[in-house]
């Protein structure tokens, strides 16, 4: 009964209830949205490489070189020569390496030049493996792979052809339009920014550039296709490249070494270690945010708890009345109590309800533009123990509301 | 006897100094239907409210239905007053957001009795004896008459059977034909239900519906305190 007291209480107060519910159900729309942006950042983060020991590239920071090489974010320094990949993959230590080419893109899709090692190895998540939803791994020069999401967006089906374009801006003007892509192979989805890859060998980019100087294009080179099966498309230089050791002992070892390397500056960064560096940077803002999340989430149950005392002096006969039926005082208290709470869980229905269609909404967004897969998926760990943390603190909150109506219906008569 | 007081002594914590009540003796029988009047801030209402037990005297003895109230604690007092004592005010008798059946359900929710089963037959039962038409069963009692209202004050009053009915001035704000209506309503319920009912007011002419007629000041003795 007395909760059926509470919510019509609370009913028969729906103007100034409705406005605090709404206050908490947005702060409770803000906590939420950071504590689930922040996880799925950090996860999508982590689940993007799996199973890669190094990744090497021209000196630079080591966040950079990781953000660049497998998020694809910002653009690299500077290119490494081929040779410098040969020598360091031939190392004894070394099981397998992957070479990455970037500078070219597709509707603002990147374009990764890669080896057929790169769909044998590279692996995300928690080590699952590249699987093709249709097709397979390019084979001939003009052959292209799509990422899961290039296809879907662009509509594309294998057998295709595609034009790619110089650069990696989203609008281009210089295209390689003379030598078209074949879609090859579509990749099933991974949730990393693989799939917003187009992945092609790297004689393809280098037989795109064959007559290009300066990321221009020389007007009429007047090289046919047959000139471009003789011409030799080893490619001279590539942006970065991973590998994968025999012994993870070694790693250390072997990344000294690269980093020694006397013929070209070359940097060898270990992922998890860059990743963390990362996350410590990025922190200070994670923090800032939660903090600032929690501050309007307090001002909220302040503005509950001032609405639920402001109506204590207008109930002070529902006071007198209950007390005349014998309700005892604790009543009173728990009475209130209960109607903070039911604004709280209200509110956290209404901000995790809220949360869901906005993530829904916009989880494309996110993927194409910040290449955040987000899971609509509240019920996280550390979702509930806040949600958990925010019935404590609103409960605490009431405290001051419910002992007043505490001591008002022990001075009732 | 229903009420017993003896060397009643009451001053408010914050006024030491302004007795309120100076009772040597009074007495009520069971089954009374005593009349009390008295002026506005005569000491009516400090009296109910030792009788109901929201209030405990500074001295004396309070025995109501032979419990001793002034030596029960608070939660001792509460569920006495639920289990025994019915309460009819002059208004806000009712939660104005509930309807007449949750205003009765939350009235026994606090008394002792375990009839949930019997407990909406009950209700139905003493709406009916109350000309309470079912229409205005289920809508917020804000929205019925005073009439009404009141009507349906005396059966959340009486659901929990209680032994002793206290009325505060419940006609004051009633016409008289309302009040009347009000009056015939209540005095047949009370004998029905062998009731000692104390009904206290300061309209002299609800007097001759009682057989006991008296005015606070003739056992409230403040000229000796003072």
């Amino acid at each position: 009964m007395l909760g059926k007291l509470a919510i019509q209480s609370l009913w028969n107060r729906k103007g100034s209830v409705m406005l605090s519910l709404l206050a908490m159900t947005v702060s409770i729309f803000v906590l939420l949205a950071v504590e689930n942006i922040r996880y799925q950042t950090k996860e999508n983060f982590s689940n993007t490489v799996s199973g890669v020991d190094l990744i090497v590239g021209a000196r630079t920071g080591s966040l950079n070189l990781l953000l660049y090489s497998v998020f694809r974010i910002g653009n690299p320094t500077n290119n490494i020569q081929w040779q410098t990949y040969e020598d360091i993959t031939n190392n004894d230590q070394v099981k397998w390496a992957i070479p990455i080419s970037l500078g070219d893109s597709h509707k603002g899709y990147r374009v990764m030049g890669t080896s057929k090692d790169y769909f044998q190895h590279f692996s995300y998540g928690k080590k699952h493996d590249l699987e093709f939803a249709k097709g397979q791994a390019f084979d001939q020069v003009f052959d292209v792979v799509l990422g899961a999401e290039v296809a879907k967006k662009l509509g594309y089906q294998l057998g295709e052809k595609i034009v790619l374009a110089h650069g990696v801006a989203a609008i281009s003007f210089s295209m390689h339009d003379d030598r078209p892509f074949t879609v090859v192979g579509i990749l099933k989805p991974t949730g990393t920014p693989v799939d917003q890859t187009l992945h092609v060998s790297l004689q393809g980019i280098e037989a795109i550039h064959i007559d290009w100087q300066q990321g221009v294009k020389i007007a009429n080179s007047g090289l046919s296709q047959a000139d471009l099966k003789k011409a030799n498309l080893q490619p001279k230089s590539i942006t970065a490249f991973m590998l994968g050791l025999k012994s993870k002992i070694a790693t250390f070892h072997v990344q000294r070494t690269i980093n020694n390397y006397a013929a070209e500056p070359v940097v060898a960064i270990l992922p998890g270690v860059a990743l963390s560096e990362l996350w410590r940077m990025i922190a200070v803002l994670e923090n800032t945010l939660l903090l600032v999340s929690a501050l309007v989430f307090i001002a909220a149950c302040l503005g509950v708890s001032a609405m639920l005392l402001a109506s204590i002096r207008e109930r002070r006969r529902e006071i007198q009345l209950l007390r005349i039926m014998g309700a005892p005082p604790m009543v009173l208290f728990l009475l209130i109590e209960l109607e903070a709470l039911i604004i709280t869980l209200v509110s956290c229905v209404l901000g995790a309800g809220l949360l869901t269609a906005c993530l829904a909404t916009l989880k494309d967004y996110f993927a194409s533009q910040y290449g955040l897969h987000i899971e609509i998926n509240l019920f996280t760990q550390n979702s509930m123990y806040l949600l958990a943390a925010v019935v404590s603190a609103s409960v605490v909150v009431a405290v001051i509301p419910s002992l007043s109506g505490y001591r008002k219906a022990l001075r009732a008569q | 006897m229903a009420i017993e007081l003896a060397n009643i002594r009451f001053h408010y914590p914050k006024r030491p100094n302004h007795r309120v009540l100076n009772i040597p003796a009074w007495s009520l029988a069971s089954g009374a239907q005593a009349f009390v009047h008295g002026p506005s801030g005569g000491g009516k209402s400090t009296l109910l409210g030792l009788l109901s037990g929201l209030l405990t005297p500074v001295e004396g003895q309070v025995t109501v239905l032979g419990e001793r109230l002034d030596t029960m604690n608070s939660r001792q007092r509460d569920q006495f007053r639920a289990a025994n004592i019915g309460y009819v005010f002059q208004q806000f008798n009712l939660m104005p957001y509930l309807n007449a059946i949750d205003n009765l359900l939350l009235a026994t929710g606090f008394s002792n009795r375990k009839t949930s089963k019997t407990q909406k037959q009950e209700i139905e039962d003493l709406f009916a004896a109350l000309n309470i038409a079912e229409q205005q069963w289920s809508v917020p009692t804000r929205a019925l008459s005073i009439g009404q209202q009141q009507r349906v004050a005396i059966a959340r009053a009486l659901i929990n059977k209680p032994k002793l009915l206290i009325a505060d001035e419940p006609t004051s704000s009633l016409d008289k034909a309302n009040r009347d209506a009000f009056m015939e309503l209540l005095m047949p319920m009370v004998a029905e239900h062998q009731m000692t009912l104390l009904f206290v007011s300061h309209d002299l002419s609800l007097s001759s519906y009682f057989s006991r007629f008296e005015s606070l000041d003739d056992f409230n003795h403040l000229e000796e305190a003072s």
